[in-house]
């Protein structure tokens, strides 16, 4: 009884500490979460990544953001027809695309940069079983690659960039956008740039006259569309998918645990979309500093696609946000007061986070002009922005980007020409190709001495088993002649083809022929 | 001569009949104005595309709005082809399901089994996408390498520019198909005809059921003779409204295929179109004229599905339910 009395007093006591835990916590978040209204955007998938991580964080502020993948395009549309709050592109509006010119929205807006970032080509590829994971490239390859000129990966262009790898006789698949999309438009003005005379050779073939840049990629058979970089990205990871290749920011790479290709800027190193590689090739891009031009703060990437600087990914760009500077319909002061301090913590502390997650921090300048930019939200508290507290990685006393001027220029083995380093790149770090090292290590050995087990020759002769192994004198590589499992039977009608037709035969006419003949049966006996 | 005049009826309808009578129709006649005021508002905002395109609106495969060139006959076929796999896949799933929930089911897991299907109809579509993307993708694959590297010869079933004796050829020309998003679009619908189904059986009279069993009839011997020429009526019927699910299916059919606009009649083959699909992909991202011409596209699958149900209903007529056995 006395027990009995104690258990249920101490049960009312834990209840009565839970509840006014509940209640004071319930009460404190309500206090906090009263300055801050929910608020929703749409746009880009390429720095979508950011975004969420950014929102996840400002929610322990009371702070609700919702935010839609669903592509730049779509994104600087909902803007201009007032369906969300903030747009989120990688491209400004007043381009011209496939002969139509995407307007102003009447509401005024300005552009904030949110976060930089590498445009990285993300590849499932393997040789002899295992993963290739350092594979380079440079610009006309890649060029080549999504026009449908080169079709193979063991295409002597894509060999020359590659001298330490045996490369795969598969079909090159590009994946690519099948939504409008941020990605799809630095890629394309890349092309558009650098490339012209292929690029423009590409879209007239497959009936796109106005060329150039473009947030819709044209297509030709061979190639897989799929929607927003979730789609693209998680089409190449599937793993049956080989010899596919996609056009994506970085942290793609990183999420799906899948390498990148280097790709060869113009001082003739091969290089990967590292937040420093990005903050490099991005001293080059020219910034709209006309305040009154409606293009302000936009990007002019000209220069970071000729950099000639050692550690410079040449496809390198920055992301905007699109914001209202008025209040209209549903935009209200509240969500404006949300919206800026919103983008006071991604200018400042999201910063801290954003090369861990794929992408590279704003340097000081354009965090301070986007502060600037902040402060025209309407309902933006001015008193909270202080760009002294943001603890970015890029700032420096002297105004220079820090990771910039401390970014580690490349190996020896990244330079062009040179036999390739053999570390992994993207999400597949610390794997190093097995194929690769067999290439590297033994040349010109008979006899299949590969042994280690580790190689690609190695696995092969140690699942294979009996066939007589042979190692290319050339390459090194070594490969189990006879147990390679080819299909014997030719492309006509064969035996087999006989036994499995008339086994399906057999099997519908068990099914079909006792019913009927008991119906007929029946009949007759009738 | 006295002739036989029928006597007059007079109807006398109390109060509580009038208003019964007049929320029923209310409501019928609001479903009507609400499918006459979607099918103009259709109207309405297609009329710029479809007055610009003209006839070639129905002949063109391309779909390019913003250069005047756009047409419906790839994504309607698309959508067919996606619908007709999804129908082929569905039928006999949802049939046999049906059958033996309601006859060869023990009585205890009856109900379960009926709440599990009708769960499954609550699964949101997008979820199916995703599993048809990352998981069903995978391992369907093989198998559209085995029908075409076999059944190739047939058309629809071949699949072009990949050689099967190849072992490094690349199997990406079987991902992102018709087959795949027909399959996962089958899985689908297959609840609500499940349903549907079930339904039916289970209305079968009990004397029709019990007459031929005492004449002798096996179980199998009674579903044929009894059950199912009484429920010739719900097999059509659920089918018919699963197909028109099918038409009209968006998410899953978005996140699979690859957009192409030709007529792709090869059904294992990379590359489909659906008209939900595409107005998914775009819309958002369309000028006024792509937005028309959108429009113009829905209104083509909207009368679509209306004469499919229409023909579904139909048929349910003239086969009264108990009228064959």
């Amino acid at each position: 009884m006395n027990a009995r009395q104690k258990f249920v007093s101490s049960v009312r006591a834990l209840l009565a500490f839970l509840l006014t835990a509940i209640i004071v916590t319930g009460g404190s978040t309500a206090a906090v979460a009263a300055d801050y209204v929910p608020i929703s955007g749409a746009g880009s998938s390429w720095s979508a990544n950011a975004l969420d991580q950014w929102r996840r964080n400002v929610k322990q502020y009371g702070m609700s953001v919702n935010y839609a993948s669903t592509g730049s395009v779509d994104g600087r549309n909902q803007f201009k027809g007032g369906t969300v709050d903030f747009g989120v592109s990688e491209t400004p509006y007043g381009l011209k695309d496939n002969g139509v010119v995407d307007e102003l929205p009447t509401r005024p807006f300005v552009y904030i940069p949110i976060v930089a970032g590498g445009t990285a080509f993300m590849y499932n590829l393997t040789s002899g079983g295992n993963r290739i994971t350092n594979l380079r490239l440079s610009g006309d390859v890649v060029t080549k690659m999504f026009t449908g000129v080169i079709t193979k990966w063991n295409d002597a262009a894509i060999a020359a960039d590659n001298p330490g790898i045996t490369l795969p006789d598969r079909a090159v698949v590009p994946v690519v956008r099948s939504d409008g999309s941020g990605s799809t438009a630095q890629f394309t003005l890349w092309m558009a740039t650098k490339y012209t005379s292929l690029w423009n050779n590409y879209c007239n073939a497959v009936g796109r006259n106005e060329c150039g840049q473009t947030s819709f990629y044209p297509t030709k058979s061979g190639m897989v569309a799929q929607p927003g970089s979730q789609g693209v990205s998680g089409y190449v990871a599937q793993k049956a998918n080989e010899g596919t290749i996609t056009y994506v920011e970085y942290s793609y790479a990183l999420k799906t645990n899948f390498p990148v290709a280097k790709i060869l800027n113009d001082a003739n190193y091969y290089v990967e979309p590292t937040a420093s590689n990005v903050a490099v090739g991005l001293l080059g891009a020219k910034i709209n500093q006309n305040k009154n031009s409606s293009m302000y703060l936009t990007q002019e990437l000209g220069g970071v696609y000729n950099s000639k600087d050692a550690r410079a990914y040449p496809l390198s760009s920055y992301s905007y946000i699109i914001v209202p500077t008025t209040e209209q319909a549903s935009f209200t002061a509240a969500k404006g007061g949300t919206l800026a301090a919103f983008s006071n913590y991604f200018l400042c502390e999201g910063q801290q986070q954003a090369e861990v997650l794929g992408y590279s921090p704003l340097p000081v300048n354009l965090v301070k002009v986007g502060l600037e930019q902040v402060s025209k939200i309407p309902g933006a508290d001015t008193s909270k922005i202080n760009i002294a507290k943001c603890n970015n990685p890029t700032f420096s006393a002297s105004g220079e980007n820090t990771l910039a001027k401390n970014a580690p220029m490349p190996d020896a083995c990244d330079k062009k020409g040179v036999e390739q380093c053999t570390a992994g790149t993207g999400g597949a770090t610390g794997t190093t190709s097995g194929g690769t090292t067999t290439g590297t290590t033994i040349t010109g050995t008979t006899g299949g001495t590969t042994g280690t087990g580790t190689t690609g020759g190695g696995v092969m002769g140690g699942t294979m088993g009996t066939g007589p192994t042979t190692c290319d004198v050339d390459t090194g590589v070594c490969s189990n002649v006879k147990a390679i499992p080819v299909a014997t039977t030719s492309n006509g009608w064969a035996a087999t083809n006989w036994i499995i037709l008339s086994v399906i035969i057999v099997l519908v006419l068990i099914v079909v022929v006792p019913p009927v003949v008991v119906t007929y049966a029946a009949r007759k006996v009738r | 001569m006295l002739t036989d005049t029928p006597r007059k009826l007079t109807i006398i309808r109390d109060g509580s009949d009038k208003v019964f009578r007049g929320v029923i129709r209310a409501g019928g006649s609001v479903v009507l104005i609400i499918m006459v005021l979607v099918g103009s508002f259709l109207g309405y905002r297609a009329a710029q595309a479809l007055n610009m395109a003209g006839w070639s609106f129905f002949t063109e495969q391309a779909w390019e709005p913003d250069a005047g060139k756009f047409g419906i006959a790839a994504v309607i076929v698309g959508t067919i082809l996606i619908a007709t796999v999804a129908i082929i896949v569905a039928l006999p799933l949802s049939l046999g399901t049906a059958l033996f929930i309601t006859e060869y089911a023990p009585r205890q897991l009856r109900s379960f089994l009926v709440s599990i299907v009708d769960l499954m109809a609550a699964i949101p579509s997008v979820v199916f996408g995703l599993w048809g993307f990352f998981f069903l993708q995978q391992a369907i694959v093989p198998v559209s390498r085995w029908i075409s590297q076999y059944f190739g010869w047939i058309p629809g079933l071949g699949v072009t520019g990949v050689d099967p004796t190849d072992p490094l050829a690349t199997t990406t020309v079987y991902t992102s198909s018709t087959f795949i998003a027909g399959i996962v679009v089958g899985i689908m619908v297959t609840p609500i005809v499940t349903s549907i189904m079930r339904e039916v059986f289970s209305q079968t009279p009990v004397g029709e059921r019990e007459g031929a069993l005492a004449l002798g009839a096996t179980r199998w011997a009674m579903i044929r003779n009894v059950v199912l020429p009484f429920g010739q009526g719900g097999i059509i019927g659920g089918t018919m409204l699963g197909l028109g699910r099918a038409l009209g299916e968006t998410i899953a059919v978005y996140m699979i295929i690859s957009p192409v606009f030709v007529i792709q009649p090869n059904i294992l083959q990379n590359g489909a179109s659906s008209v939900a699909a595409l107005i998914a992909l775009r819309y958002g991202e369309s000028t006024e004229m792509g937005l028309s011409a959108l429009m113009a596209a829905g209104l083509a699958l909207f009368t679509m599905t209306l004469i499919v149900n229409f023909g579904a209903s139909i048929v349910v007529a003239r086969s009264r339910s108990g009228a064959a056995s």
